[in-house]
């Protein structure tokens, strides 16, 4: 009992943990809030139905395996119904900017330099956006989570070689589109 | 790496910014994801607490009937074109028949005086 206690208590962190950068990778790639909150939603219970038994050291790759896949199957599932749409003549919306990055943080004791940091951040995150999918998950697995060649070539089922070249090409174009950013 | 490896820092001032956006996702937005993880930990105790689902059982029960399936199949297949040879015909004829057994140890002999018998006329007529 003690066990699932403590088995329970640790998957309650790991979850705690990775929700939030889940949240935003997933943010990035719908860019829309409320798929990206399905999507995160729909691979913590597949993780936890599938892989929580496994040694805890490979959970943070076997959940964004998961999450990839679920963003995966988004891609396709919009696809499909964006081409439906078309066919039909009507033109889906494009989902709107979520309204929650527009309200100020009253909290913060610098005003400008919050502003300025929410600019770049605004900057960033739309850079990261434009990226292709895969170059934007090599990216964000690579320089985000601290994921290794072999852990990010699993999580997004393709060579180490492909990984390489996502990365070095998105690493390339943020550099480009970001000048200044780090100063 | 040099510590003022332009990369580097390009890298360290992004994964700043990510987590600033990270943390600062809105109480509404934190709120969905604690209720997300709240349920994806219930299910989690519901699964240990079931000993053998029923979608186990069910695939379980496919599985075996597939393979009794594919078994019947194969037997079946076997048995239609080879299993009955004519020797066994034969057997079956002796096995049921009201003869004695001694008929069928001296047949060799038998067979062999009636092929003479034919021979010796067909040499008869010819001489």
């Amino acid at each position: 009992m003690e066990s699932t206690l403590d088995s329970k208590e640790m998957l309650n962190r790991f979850l705690a943990d990775v929700e939030r950068r889940a949240f935003q990778m997933a943010k990035f790639a719908t860019r829309s809030r409320d798929d990206a909150l399905d999507l995160v939603q729909e691979a913590m219970f597949q993780f936890v139905r599938r892989y929580s038994i496994r040694p805890r050291e490979e959970w943070s790759v076997l959940f964004y395996r998961v999450l990839r896949s679920r963003i995966i199957d988004w891609y396709r599932r919009t696809f499909v119904r964006r081409k439906i749409l078309t066919w039909l003549g009507r033109p889906e919306e494009e989902d709107s900017e979520d309204p929650l990055q527009r309200m100020p943080d009253t909290g913060n004791p610098n005003p400008s330099d919050h502003v300025l940091r929410q600019e770049k951040r605004g900057v960033l995150e739309k850079a990261i956006r434009a990226l292709p999918l895969r170059q934007q998950q090599a990216f964000l697995l690579r320089a985000w989570e601290g994921m290794d060649l072999k852990q990010t070539a699993f999580i997004m089922k393709c060579s180490e070689g492909s990984v390489k070249t996502h990365y070095s090409r998105a690493v390339h174009t943020l550099r480009g589109l970001l000048e200044g950013i780090q100063t | 790496m040099n510590p003022k490896d332009p990369e580097k820092l390009f890298l360290e001032s992004v994964q700043d910014l990510l987590n600033q956006g990270a943390e600062d996702l809105g109480s509404q937005t934190e709120r969905r994801l604690e209720e997300f993880r709240g349920r994806a930990l219930m299910s989690a105790q519901e699964k240990h607490l079931r000993f053998f689902p029923l979608r186990r059982w069910i695939m379980v029960g496919s599985f075996a009937m597939a393979t009794l399936a594919a078994a019947g199949l194969f037997f079946w297949l076997n048995t239609s074109t080879e299993s009955l040879p004519t020797g066994q015909i034969e057997d079956l004829e002796i096995i049921t028949s009201q003869e004695r057994l001694d008929f069928y140890q001296n047949l060799d002999f038998y067979r062999w005086l009636e092929s003479k018998e034919i021979r010796n006329r067909q040499n008869g007529k010819e001489l």
